[in-house]
Order: structure tokens, then C-alpha cells, then sequence
């Protein structure tokens, strides 16, 4: 999961102290562009704009971890659409530009919610849902998920060194045989799961979960005045970009 | 009045032919400091579940007799207000800690009470003082040891300000030197704060001499209640097969019990007890 | 660093020459081990946790291989074998058996290694056996693994590593959660591994154990081996265990306030001590 920039780390930067929904509206919109253009350059720039945000919020090493962690997927991305269009169309030109296209578009969204979650702390995130209106129950399933990802990926971890330990060869056999090879990894790792749910449901239960109707919030997020700024800036370069297709007719 | 009664107590796990408990009858005093102790499966971790009403509320089963916290009838009280009696520290704080962060974690509690925020807030700091981890309140519970985390797990419950703390096995997953911190925290509030104490632990050794009564449970009967050294020194407890701690055993194997008439339960208890004896 | 080993001249089954290894740069996991262990040894690992205890373990069946430095076991260098191979030779029975359990029946999680190991099929059925008895599973053969009790599913876990007889057997905390019963069971069977000369390796936070069925101790803190020796020497050394934050066993904590010289770890010279200490006050 590191790969999609969910190792969020406490900081102090003006990124990280915004309030979640006003990233979130600046992450919604930027990813509209990123939806809307097709032209390489265009999209390269929109990658772009999310570095300095990078920079400021001083993530740079896990952003780039996001990035190179991505990498893969980039390159199924850009090989996929290159050999699909040439395919279609026959023109190499064009399946080249599609295909780079493509690959920064999916760039381009990975550093967007990079910047988010990085930035964000999770249990900012679950607080925004809560004031956002969403229940509390999703919210917290959110926040839950979140705090035990770590934990289950841990726990595989240790599975699968005990089954190799008994002599589990995870690369052998066929396709066939080695997706079955992970039946021994997949079922004590589903049964500890819900062993776990179990527990964690005593813990809750133990702590006056569901006491009130409407419980209360140690913290609530109030929007401040580099929120509302924020929101600004971000509305506007959202229109700039927009403005480059109603004026230059750049798709 | 006992803080604590549970009278003729017998349950049995839905789907389960056996009882798990029977006719258990047990009343605690205000502020004691109970050991529970028995051989795996006796029923420890069920009994400490009847004591905060997740059983029977949660989990159904046969269940007779009766448990009283601080004067409420674990029947007819929700799991949520009973929460606010008595406290429950689970085996594995990895599975009783779900928030993203310390301070959020301790608050879970008195927020779901809806206490106003600025109680909220009071709570957590007093909490986290009590047990001396106000410095990690910004930790997500993933960098913490097994020994902080189940501090953070003994604060968030005192959040709720129980006048009672049962724990099972807090300390069965740690090192011993957390194990010796999270005790020491334990005998702490037991002694400056009045919390009432009920204990589940086998490494006796280590905790004999905090307990101001020991219980032992075997197949689900509660078969020996009393002052830890009553309880440690007798035949019964041997023949159960708990851990006696080795100063008992040297003790018994010698006779200086019967022969002085006290039974230490520490190493420095039994040396000043040898050198007294000697001059 | 306490030693009271020799390191050469001797058969080492298991050998770790300056072994280093790291998860993240720049913190090591384990730094510089340079470790022998004999066939038929019994050895326990301590250590706080974070002290290194797993990492090393995981170089000996080679799911870790060293970064630096090399690990030897049973002749073979862990960095060419696959862990495969290693396992053949190196039993290592998980803490939570609840992470390696999953087969439908007790009998085929014990079937597991076996048919992974390519045993014939007679010594299949003859070892599955053999491990149904020796570990009292026998009446719950046929029952699902996740539904035995916590001490039935530790025993199975034991049982279907140690159903294809390996010649090291590593047991990672092996008393957690275990009651006083259960862990004489498991001293006896340690002891009578050791007796059909099998290398036996525990790693433990409990000292008392140690104390009581280990003859020989590692020390690790903070990635390092800081003692390695005999168990009396080791957990009787005030310093050492306060520089591992180690609890010393109840035994030796008696020693020390009685101020006996040498400490002990063993029961018999305790009270035999403390009989002349009071034959002292009569005469």
C-alpha cells in the first residue's frame, strides 16, 4: 500500500494543516483535469503544478516512493495503449502520444492523492466525513481500514514466512498451480481477520461504542482564511487550464 | 458493600454442550487488588467477559446467576453503560487499538458518551497523565511497543473513569521489561487512585506480592480464593499445576513457613525474613 | 561481550560469520553476529523485543539471507539454498500457530510439509501418525484445524513441523500464552528432541524457562550478541542482564539478596544455600 502514498507522516507545513476538504476539493478538481485532457502537454503541466505542493509540504521522499512505486503500472499503461492503438489505427505517431498521454494522466493522479494522503491525517480525514454528513459508522470503518493496513500486511508477511518455513514454494508450478499456491497464505490470513473484527468489535463495545446517538468529536475542523485562499488558488488554476481548451482549443 | 458480587454464576458459550463456568460466586471489595490466575482454558477470559457484561449482552449463551458492578445488574444494562464501571484490558493491544492516533484513542470513549467537548478533552489529558504517556499522545498506535500500547489501551478506559479495571493477560505479548512497567502502572492506580483491580495473569512471580487476594479457577470453578500467601502455599494450588514462584517452593521445600509462621512471596521478602530470623 | 565458547576446532551446525542485516538503511537489524551452534545443542535466544532475536532466526532457514557476512548451516551456505531446501533441515515453528494453520482437517495441516517435502506416500501416512499421537490429536483428526483450542492449535503447529523430523528445530516463543502445565510439556520435549540428538533452538522473553530447562543462553540487544554461554554464567550476571533489560529469574533474584556466592539458577543449590545459612544460625 506504500505505493500509493498512504505512509502518512505527521508535519507541521501549511499543506498539512489545511483543512482536508479544502484538498479535497483542490484533489477533486485537479483530477477533473486530469479526466478532460488528453494532450500530453497539458497533462504534464498538471503533474507539475502538484510538485511545488510537494516541496512546500516536505513529502518529497515518500512522493517519490509513490511515483517510483507506480512505475510498473506506468509502463503496463504506456505498452498496453501503444501496441492497442497502433493496433486500431496503424499510425505509430499517434499510438506514441496516446500512450504518453496515458501514462501522464495516471501520473499525474498518483502525485494528486499522493499530495492528499500524505499530507492528511487520517483521523482528519474520518473527522471531514463526519462533518461532511456521512455517518459516523463509515466513517470509522474508513479510519479503521486505514489504521489496520499496516497491520494485515504484517500479518501476511508472517504467514507466508511460516508456510515457506514449511516448505511452500510460492514460484512453482503453472499459472494454475501458482495462484494455488497462495490457498495456504489467503486462508489464515482471512481466519485471523475475522478473529481480529471479533476482538476489535469486544474493544468497541468495551468502550461505549454506540452509547449515543450523537456522539462528540475531541476535534472539529473549522476552514480558515488560508483554506478559503486555497480554495481560491486552486479554483483558478482549474479555470486557466480550462481556458486553454476554450481558448486555444487544446483538447 | 462489595464493588464487585458475582453470585452463583454458571455460563455456557452458545453451540457449546459444556459449561464454561460454574456456579462461580466471588464479591470484591472497593479498591482491592484481585489476582485471577488458572491453567489455559479454565475460563479466565470468559469470567472477565461476564464482569463488563459483554457477556451475556453480546454473546448469548446459557447464562445463570448473577453479576453486580457498582451496583448494576450486568443483565439489565447495556454493554455501553457498564463500560462506565468497569474497564476491560484485552491479551493483545494490537486488536484493542483501531484509532489512528493516541490522543484520538483515549478520547473514543468519553466521545461516545457525548460528554461536552472541553470534558472530553479534560479526560484525555487526565488519563494520559495517570499512566505517564502524555508525551505519546501524537503516536499512531503502529510506532508504539507492546508495552506502551497497552498503556495507551488502560488510559483510553480510564477516559470512561471506571471505578473497576479487569485485565486479561495484558501482559502475555510483551518483553519483560514492559511487562514490569505496565504492572507497576497497574499498582499505581490500584494504590493512588482506588481503582479496583481485577487481575488475570500467569507469570505469578511477577505479581503475587501486588494482589491483596488471589483466586484460582480450574475448569471453570472458582476453587481457591484468599491472601496470595494462603492461596500460593497450599497443596490445592500445587496440585492444579500453576506456576508457584520459586521463593514459595524454597520456602515450602524447607519449612521455614511452618516454622516461623509467614509465607513471603518475594525474594527481598524471604532474605529479610531469613536475616530477622537468624540474628 | 561474554564468551565461554571455543570457536574453532568444533563441528558447527549452524554458523553465522559477521552477519549484518538491515530492513531500512542505516538501522540494522542485526549487526556483526558471529555465532556456532552444535549438532544436538540446546540453545535459547533472549532479548527484548526489537533486540534482533527474529531476524537472526530467519537467517538460519534462509527466509532472511545476510547482506553482509555468511550464515552456514548444515553445510550449506543459506545464501545458494532455497529456503525450501533449508526447511528440509530447519523445523521453525511459529509463536501464533493461528498464522500458519489452514488446512480443511488436522490430518492434511500435517500432511502439509510432507507432501511439500515429497515424501513417499506410506511415510506420509506413517508420520501423520505418529504426530497425531505423539501430540494427543489423534480424536481430532478430522476436525477443522481453526476450531481446536488455543493449546490444541499451538500443539498442531508443533506437530506439523515436527512430523518430517527436521534436524534443527527453532521454537519462536513457544511459551506465550502457555500455562504451567504446558510448559513442562514442552521442557520434555525439548529435552527429548535433544535426546535423539536434534539441535534445538528457543527464542523467549521467559528467563524463568530458560532459567530452568536451557543449558546454554544468547544475549542479543540491540541487534548485537552481547553474551553468549552458559546459562547459569549468563543469568546470573547482574550487568548484562540490566544492559539487555532483562528480569532476572526469581531464583537468582533470591541469590543475590541472600547474598550467596556464586549465584544460582538452580533450585537444589538454592535450598541446599539456604539450609547451611540456617544450620549457621543453630550452630
Amino acid at each position: 500500500m506504500k505505493a500509493f502514498g498512504f505512509d502518512y507522516k505527521r508535519g507541521t507545513s501549511i499543506i498539512h494543516i489545511l483543512d482536508p476538504r479544502s484538498k479535497f476539493i483542490y484533489t477533486i478538481l485537479f483530477t477533473a483535469l486530469t479526466v478532460y485532457f488528453v494532450n500530453p502537454l497539458v497533462l504534464l503541466l498538471v503533474f507539475l503544478s502538484s510538485v511545488p505542493m510537494v516541496i512546500v509540504a516536505g513529502v518529497g521522499k515518500s512522493w517519490l516512493r509513490s511515483i517510483r512505486g507506480s512505475l510498473f503500472f506506468i509502463a503496463f499503461i504506456f505498452i498496453f495503449n501503444l501496441i492497442g492503438i497502433f493496433w486500431t489505427t496503424g499510425s505509430v505517431a499517434d499510438a506514441l502520444i496516446m500512450s504518453i498521454s496515458m501514462s501522464l494522466r495516471f501520473m499525474a493522479l498518483i502525485s494528486i492523492f499522493s499530495v492528499f494522503f500524505l499530507t492528511t491525517p487520517p483521523e482528519d480525514l474520518t473527522q471531514s466525513m463526519v462533518q461532511l454528513k456521512i455517518p459516523y459508522d463509515y466513517a470509522l470503518t474508513f479510519n479503521m481500514a486505514m489504521r489496520f493496513v499496516p497491520t494485515l500486511s504484517r500479518e501476511a508477511q508472517i504467514i507466508m514466512d511460516a508456510q515457506r518455513s514449511r516448505g511452500l514454494e510460492l514460484e512453482k508450478g503453472n499459472i494454475f498451480q501458482r495462484v494455488r499456491n497462495y490457498i495456504p497464505i489467503l486462508i489464515p490470513l482471512i481466519i485471523s481477520s475475522f478473529r481480529r473484527a471479533e476482538l476489535v468489535a469486544d474493544a468497541m463495545e468495551s468502550r461505549a461504542f454506540g452509547a449515543a446517538k450523537r456522539r462528540t468529536s475531541l476535534y472539529v475542523l473549522t476552514m480558515g482564511r488560508r483554506d478559503f485562499f486555497f480554495i481560491l488558488f486552486s479554483a483558478a488554476a482549474f479555470l486557466a487550464f480550462l481556458s486553454l481548451k476554450i481558448l486555444l482549443g487544446i483538447q | 458493600m462489595p464493588i464487585v458480587e458475582i453470585r452463583s454464576l454458571s455460563y455456557t458459550y452458545p453451540g457449546s454442550t459444556k459449561p464454561t463456568l460454574t456456579n462461580v460466586n466471588l464479591s470484591v471489595e472497593e479498591g482491592e487488588f484481585i489476582l485471577l490466575t488458572g491453567p489455559s482454558g479454565c475460563g479466565k477470559t470468559t469470567l472477565c467477559r461476564c464482569l463488563n457484561g459483554l457477556i451475556p449482552n453480546s454473546y448469548g449463551g446459557e447464562f445463570n446467576g448473577q453479576v453486580i458492578v457498582d451496583g448494576l445488574v450486568t443483565t439489565e444494562h447495556p454493554v455501553y453503560e457498564i463500560a462506565q464501571h468497569v474497564g476491560l484490558v484485552f491479551q493483545n493491544p494490537e486488536n484493542e487499538l483501531f484509532c489512528t492516533s493516541v490522543e484520538r484513542e483515549v478520547a473514543f470513549g468519553p466521545e461516545n458518551l457525548a460528554l461536552p467537548r472541553e470534558e472530553v478533552r479534560k479526560r484525555v489529558e487526565e488519563s494520559l497523565a495517570m499512566v505517564g504517556i502524555s508525551h505519546l499522545r501524537d503516536k499512531s498506535p503502529e510506532e508504539l511497543s507492546g508495552g506502551e500500547q497497552q498503556k495507551v489501551a488502560i488510559a483510553a478506559l480510564l477516559a470512561m473513569k471506571p471505578k473497576i479495571l479487569v485485565l486479561d493477560e495484558p501482559t502475555a505479548n510483551l518483553d519483560p521489561a514492559s511487562a514490569q512497567s505496565v504492572l507497576n502502572t497497574l499498582l499505581k492506580l490500584n494504590e493512588e487512585s482506588g481503582v479496583t483491580m481485577i487481575l488475570v495473569e500467569h507469570r505469578l512471580e511477577m505479581v503475587a506480592h501486588m494482589a491483596h487476594r488471589c483466586a484460582i479457577l480450574n475448569e471453570g470453578r472458582l476453587v481457591l480464593v484468599g491472601k496470595p500467601e494462603d492461596v500460593l502455599y497450599s497443596d490445592e494450588a500445587e496440585a492444579i499445576g500453576i506456576g508457584i514462584p520459586k521463593v514459595v517452593q524454597v520456602t515450602k521445600a524447607l519449612g521455614i513457613n511452618k516454622m516461623t509462621g509467614k509465607c513471603p512471596l518475594t525474594s527481598w521478602s524471604l532474605a529479610d525474613l531469613l536475616r530477622v530470623w537468624k540474628n | 561481550m561474554v564468551t565461554s565458547r571455543p570457536f574453532e576446532g568444533v563441528e558447527e551446525l549452524i554458523l553465522f560469520e559477521d552477519v549484518s542485516y538491515s530492513y531500512s538503511p542505516g538501522r540494522y537489524a542485526i549487526e556483526h553476529i558471529n555465532l556456532s551452534i552444535d549438532k544436538g545443542e540446546v540453545v535459547a535466544i533472549l532479548g527484548e523485543n526489537g533486540a534482533g532475536k527474529t531476524t537472526l532466526i530467519k537467517h538460519i532457514n534462509g527466509l532472511l539471507k545476510p547482506q553482509s557476512g555468511f550464515v552456514i548451516v548444515s553445510g550449506m551456505n543459506t545464501k545458494d539454498t532455497t529456503v525450501a531446501t533449508l526447511a528440509r533441515h530447519v523445523g521453525l515453528v511459529f509463536q501464533n500457530p493461528d498464522h500458519q494453520l489452514f488446512a480443511e482437517t488436522v490430518e492434511k495441516e500435517i500432511m502439509f510439509a510432507l507432501t511439500n517435502f515429497n515424501f513417499p506416500e506410506d511415510e506420509i501416512s506413517r508420520r501423520v501418525d505418529w504426530a497425531l499421537k505423539e501430540f494427543g490429536l489423534l480424536e481430532y483428526k478430522d476436525r477443522p484445524p481453526f476450531l481446536l483450542s488455543g493449546g490444541e492449535r499451538k500443539r498442531l503447529a508443533l506437530a506439523s513441523v515436527l512430523c518430517y523430523d527436521p534436524q534443527i528445530v527453532i521454537l519462536d516463543e513457544p511459551t506465550t500464552g502457555q500455562d504451567y502445565r504446558q510448559k513442562l510439556h514442552l521442557a520434555s520435549l525439548i529435552k527429548k528432541l535433544n535426546s535423539e540428538s536434534k539441535t534445538v533452538v528457543v527464542v523467549t522473553h521467559d528467563i524463568e524457562f530458560a532459567a530452568d530447562f536451557i543449558p546454554r543462553s544468547i544475549i542479543m540487544s540491540k541487534g548485537r550478541v552481547i553474551a553468549d554461554g552458559d546459562s547459569e554464567e549468563l543469568l546470573t550476571n547482574r550487568e548484562l542482564l540490566m544492559s539487555a533489560s532483562l528480569i532476572p529469574p526469581q531464583l537468582v533474584e533470591l541469590s543475590w539478596d541472600l547474598a550467596l556466592n556464586p549465584p544460582t539458577i538452580h533450585f537444589d543449590e538454592i535450598v541446599s544455600s539456604v539450609k547451611k545459612l540456617l544450620e549457621g544460625k543453630k550452630a
